[in-house]
């Protein structure tokens, strides 16, 4: 007889936490369970405690990879950007999570692991590594990155200076890019609160841009970073109004 | 089984002592050896929290009565099989595992509920829990058959049920023994009974172990650790009689066997999968033990056999 070939889990011999630090991490029936559960809680919790809307749902519908660029003042920011997505494309969904805030302790740890399938970004060493590891991920097709390129939550509300990591992510690469503003998440949950308050939620997902034909010299960096603020900034002032909004509208002129 | 009966219950509450009473005296003896003979035994005691951990564990779930027990046992049956799918690289099929939780899930169900037809609630469906495997059984061969596959399935379904009856089922009587009349006596005698005789093992084969025991399996264990640990089986039916006032001399035999010889078999069974896999411990879940599947791997086999011998001379309900 020929011996049966095993083709165990490579991280085999380390402990849960360890399995739940190391990136990519192996596929688990049970957690991607679980994450599917607690999505459509979450998103059911969004609608309501938050009143949650989003604005612009086609722009996510493609096949190829996605890189999605938003302002973060919030943790409910990633929460919302998840909940845009569909649920089928949950676990090829990666938040990039700062290693040094969300990969060290336990509560943080197994929510950012199991709960919204963060990928451990190193902001202040190994960045170069972190951003290998968000390439390779990109070329798989069907792939999508989550991005807060300000590189920590904003105290103020206001949109800081984006990081010039995102543009080495995205130069030459065949990847669409989306600016994404999501409004209300600093007034529902700043930085320092304990708990998110039900204050109303709306993400403006934008058209999806390609920096496929751009050089990645400094310069260009530095100015494919800039044009990505402005297009976050612009999705504020631009013409998309909110379902809500145009609701309201209307009443205002049926009563008028 | 219920909170208020535990705390009136008598071989709870003595359990309770006997658990609390044998971690002071290991851990009287780890300190022994560490402070007077100045032996190295970081690893012992690593081993021994991760021991006092889960038996107050295993001491609230029991505590907390009859479906808490059962759900337990399931949980973990769950756990060990996603060790042993892990190990065997049966976890990258999806639809097989899924099926394998599928089944140990309604192992766990056929324990809690009763016979829809008649019979006392709180009883558990004795034939269904039996004739699982059946079930089980067809559902794994079918998925092959859905998917339009045959290259490497006779391994995906031979793992599938070997993981389903040996992790779900056997170890599922476990659960099932939650439903006897005497429930605390034989679930805690079958938990501590094969608790100590790993240990007993263990320390027997540190002390005179000389000669290997099965040296293609597993090279540690010796036959003075296996001979040892089989005398504290036979003995501790014995100690322990207030567990089951109603068994007679040949029932105490028979449980002293079940857990001497049947508890290290299962401990081999499990080194057997683990050396044709080729990996040390099945995961690294239990700080100083391995996985979950290398500490409870003699319960597996203890467990089931022990049910249906006390089953079968005095019926469980």
């Amino acid at each position: 007889m020929k011996k049966w070939r095993y083709d165990s889990a490579p991280d085999l011999d380390q402990a849960p936490l360890d399995r739940l630090r190391r990136f990519p991490r192996e596929p688990d029936m049970l957690v991607y369970g679980l994450r599917s559960i607690c999505a459509l809680i979450i998103r059911g919790l969004l609608r309501i405690y938050n009143r949650f809307e989003v604005t612009g749902h086609e722009n996510l519908r493609t096949n190829r990879s996605l890189v999605i660029v938003a302002n973060h003042c919030s943790h409910l920011d990633t929460l919302c950007l998840l909940a845009a997505l569909p649920l089928g494309k949950l676990h090829r969904a990666f938040p990039v999570a700062a290693s040094d805030y969300f990969f060290q302790r336990v509560p943080r740890l197994w929510a950012a692991a199991v709960l919204v399938n963060a990928l451990p970004f190193g902001r202040h060493s190994r960045t170069r590594k972190s951003l290998t590891i968000c390439r390779e991920l990109l070329a798989n097709p069907g792939t999508i990155l989550i991005i807060f390129p300000e590189g920590t939550r904003s105290t103020t509300g206001e949109i800081n200076e984006f990081k010039s990591g995102i543009g080495a992510l995205v130069a030459g690469q065949d990847v669409a890019v989306v600016p994404c503003l999501i409004e209300g998440s600093f007034r529902a949950w700043p930085k320092g609160k304990r708990l998110p308050r039900p204050g109303k939620l709306r993400l403006i997902i934008g058209r999806p841009r390609s920096y496929r034909s751009r050089t990645a010299d400094k310069v260009e960096l530095i100015t494919i970073t800039n044009e990505l603020r402005e297009a976050v900034i612009a999705l504020g002032k631009g013409g998309t109004r909110s379902p809500s909004a145009l609701r309201k509208k209307m009443r205002l002129r049926r009563l008028t | 089984m219920s909170p208020q009966i535990a705390l009136h219950d008598p071989v709870f509450r003595a359990y309770f002592v006997v658990v609390l009473v044998s971690l002071v005296a290991g851990g009287g003896v780890l300190a022994f050896v560490r402070f007077i003979l100045k032996r190295e035994t970081a690893s012992m005691f690593k081993t021994y929290w991760s021991w006092v951990l889960m038996a107050g564990i295993g001491l609230i779930v029991v505590f907390l009565g009859r479906v808490p027990t059962i759900v337990g046992v399931t949980l973990l049956a769950v756990f060990a099989f996603k060790e042993f799918a892990r190990a065997s690289g049966l976890y990258r099929d999806w639809r097989m595992t899924g099926a394998v939780y599928a089944g140990i899930v309604t192992v766990g169900a056929a324990s809690l509920i009763s016979h829809p037809r008649g019979e006392e609630p709180g009883t558990g469906w004795y034939g269904f829990f039996v004739a699982m495997p059946v079930f089980a059984i067809a559902l794994i061969l079918l998925i092959p058959i859905l998917q339009n596959r045959a290259r490497g399935e006779l391994q995906r379904m031979s793992l599938a049920i070997v993981g389903f009856i040996y992790m779900g089922w056997m170890f599922g009587h476990l659960g099932f023994l939650a439903n006897a009349r005497n429930a605390y006596g034989f679930v805690c005698f079958i938990i501590f009974a094969t608790a100590l005789c790993d240990v007993a093992a263990f320390a027997f084969g540190k002390i005179f172990g000389h000669h290997p025991l099965r040296t293609e399996i597993s090279p540690n264990k010796t036959w003075e650790g296996a001979l040892g640990a089989f005398c504290v089986a036979m003995i501790l039916p014995w100690v322990l009689r207030f567990s089951f006032p109603f068994f007679e001399t040949r029932d105490l035999i028979l449980t002293g066997l079940i857990v001497g010889i049947g508890g290290q078999l299962g401990d081999l069974s499990i080194s057997v999968i683990k050396r044709d896999i080729g990996t040390k411990d099945m995961a690294a879940t239990i700080p100083g033990h391995g996985g979950i599947l290398d500490r409870i791997d003699s319960l597996i086999y203890a467990a089931p056999l022990f049910m249906h011998m006390a089953g079968y001379y005095h019926p469980l309900r």
